[in-house]
């Protein structure tokens, strides 16, 4: 069950993370 | 046999089951389906197909691209209000299933209009049958969610609720790629692009299917059991949806969600020209592109942050917040704009953003709290009509106004001012039909056996 659990949420995790660091390297031109 | 996976008999969970695998399995459909907050990202070579590269008179223009979003979102509210009541029937994982194949379809469906480049196939494809996708698949975790954590409602809704706001974060860079990779000098990539992502996002979506589970109807928390004394507001009875559909309650939160959204969504769609008219020569459309995606990012942490704030200062509350704190940004923003200060802009329509957010992952569970778990997912289906109704409502009072205003000769710069002061105006409808809102009459209350 606690395979399972870390599994499912890296599975989410991994795209979300991706998502939010490639907006937040356009975020960052609204600082430079 | 598949129709036996996906029946809701199967899908209730056994004893010892965690409950946390559940809004991982939500998250998986709403990251998909919030796709639908970066489709503009296919609008410009949706227009180049027949040029490669640049519009040829037999292309598409972007007015006739841009109503595939548009269907998509009448689709989108008018499925969640249509099919709530059969979510609710069928369960989570065969509604997940069907969005799943609605989404991925209208992907497919599309590619087609693409190839033979029939506009029609893709206002079928990705607005009509994509746009069913969305609302089922929008609805579909909501109530087994409330039910899986009934002492922290707000939380859970607000997990998945978020993850339709970080669909977008995904599917906007991954289009880009996708496109740049299936790119030729005799194609733009775009039907390559939808048949790649109509697959994709069918197989991420099954994750949501085989993972989501409904709790045994006698199930509660370890260790919890419901407050003698429930909140304000918080209600132990239970409305049905075409009962609740007749309450004033219903149509406040109507109101109050419309004119949450409508003060939102009509800045996320014009953010980019918005920022650059205000501080002219000062913001480079680049730097407006990183101002977009900021308000992406508030959009969807503000999902999280307030819904579950909602758990601790109650729904009402917190809907308070949202008007009250956006009236006075949305009055001291034009003042911003004319001191010059672009943090303190920024910052303003960051905040902004997050309730706009935290309006949609709230609203599951103050419906919970007005009306009970019962057929809480078709009450909220029914409800996403206001967001139909802001989604056009919104753009169109910004555009129409800013219109209006430059051509009476008012400056560009200053062409949002007056904008901002409706919006304040909406806020403050919003404001009072929230402060209306009381418990359900008891004359409303469903008096059957409720079967889970």
């Amino acid at each position: 069950m606690k395979v399972r659990l870390v599994l499912l949420w890296i599975a989410v995790g991994i795209p979300l993370s991706w998502g939010v660091m490639k907006t937040l390297e356009n975020a960052l031109m609204l600082f430079q | 046999m598949a129709s036996t996976f996906l029946d809701r008999e199967n899908t209730v969970a056994s004893p010892g089951f965690n409950r946390f695998l559940v809004p991982p399995a939500a998250l998986a459909v709403h990251l998909s389906i919030g796709q639908a907050y970066a489709f503009s990202t296919f609008n410009l070579p949706l227009t180049r197909l027949i040029g490669h590269g640049h519009s040829a008179p037999a292309d598409w223009d972007l007015k006739q691209v841009g109503w595939i979003f548009s269907i998509a979102i009448v689709f989108l509210g008018s499925s969640a209000a249509v099919f709530g009541r059969w979510v609710e029937k069928v369960g989570p994982r065969k509604s997940m299933f069907t969005s799943a194949l609605c989404f991925g379809g209208g992907f497919i469906v599309s590619a087609f209009g693409i190839h033979l480049h029939q506009l029609w196939l893709l206002y079928l494809g990705y607005g009509v049958l994509g746009g069913c996708g969305l609302g089922i698949g929008y609805i579909s975790p909501v109530s087994t969610l409330i039910k899986w954590f009934p002492d922290r409602p707000g939380m859970a809704t607000g997990v998945a609720i978020m993850g339709f706001g970080g669909g977008a974060l995904i599917a906007a860079p991954l289009s880009v790629m996708l496109m740049a990779h299936f790119k030729t000098a005799v194609s733009t990539g775009v039907l390559e692009t939808f048949v790649t992502m109509g697959v994709i996002y069918f197989m991420y979506m099954m994750i949501g299917v085989y993972a989501v589970r409904v709790p045994a109807p006698d199930w509660k928390p370890a260790g919890w059991s419901a407050p003698a004394h429930p909140k304000q507001l918080v209600t132990t009875a239970d409305v049905s949806v075409d009962m609740a559909w007749r309450t004033p309650q219903f149509w406040l939160l109507w109101v109050v969600l419309c004119m949450n959204v409508t003060a939102g969504i009509g800045v996320l769609g014009q953010a980019s020209p918005m920022i650059q008219e205000i501080f002219s020569g000062r913001v480079t459309p680049a730097t407006a592109a990183g101002f977009v995606g900021l308000l992406s990012l508030f959009n969807m942490g503000g999902r999280i942050i307030w819904a579950t704030t909602s758990d601790y200062i109650g729904r009402r509350n917190t809907y308070m917040v949202f008007f009250l704190l956006g009236l006075l940004l949305y009055s001291t923003v034009p003042t911003f704009g004319h001191l010059g200060s672009i943090p303190l802009f920024v910052a303003a329509f960051c905040i902004i953003l997050s309730m706009y957010g935290g309006g949609f992952a709230a609203i599951p569970a103050y419906l919970r709290d007005i009306f009970g778990t019962y057929q809480v997912g078709a009450i909220h289906g029914r409800l996403l009509t206001a967001w139909s109704v802001a989604g056009v409502l919104g753009p169109v009072l910004v555009n129409y106004i800013r219109q209006y205003q430059i051509d009476n000769g008012v400056p560009k710069a200053q062409a949002y001012s007056v904008t901002m002061y409706i919006m304040c105006g909406l806020l403050l409808i919003g404001f009072l039909c929230n402060s209306a809102i009381r418990a359900v009459d008891e004359k409303y209350h469903y008096r059957g056996s409720i079967q889970t």
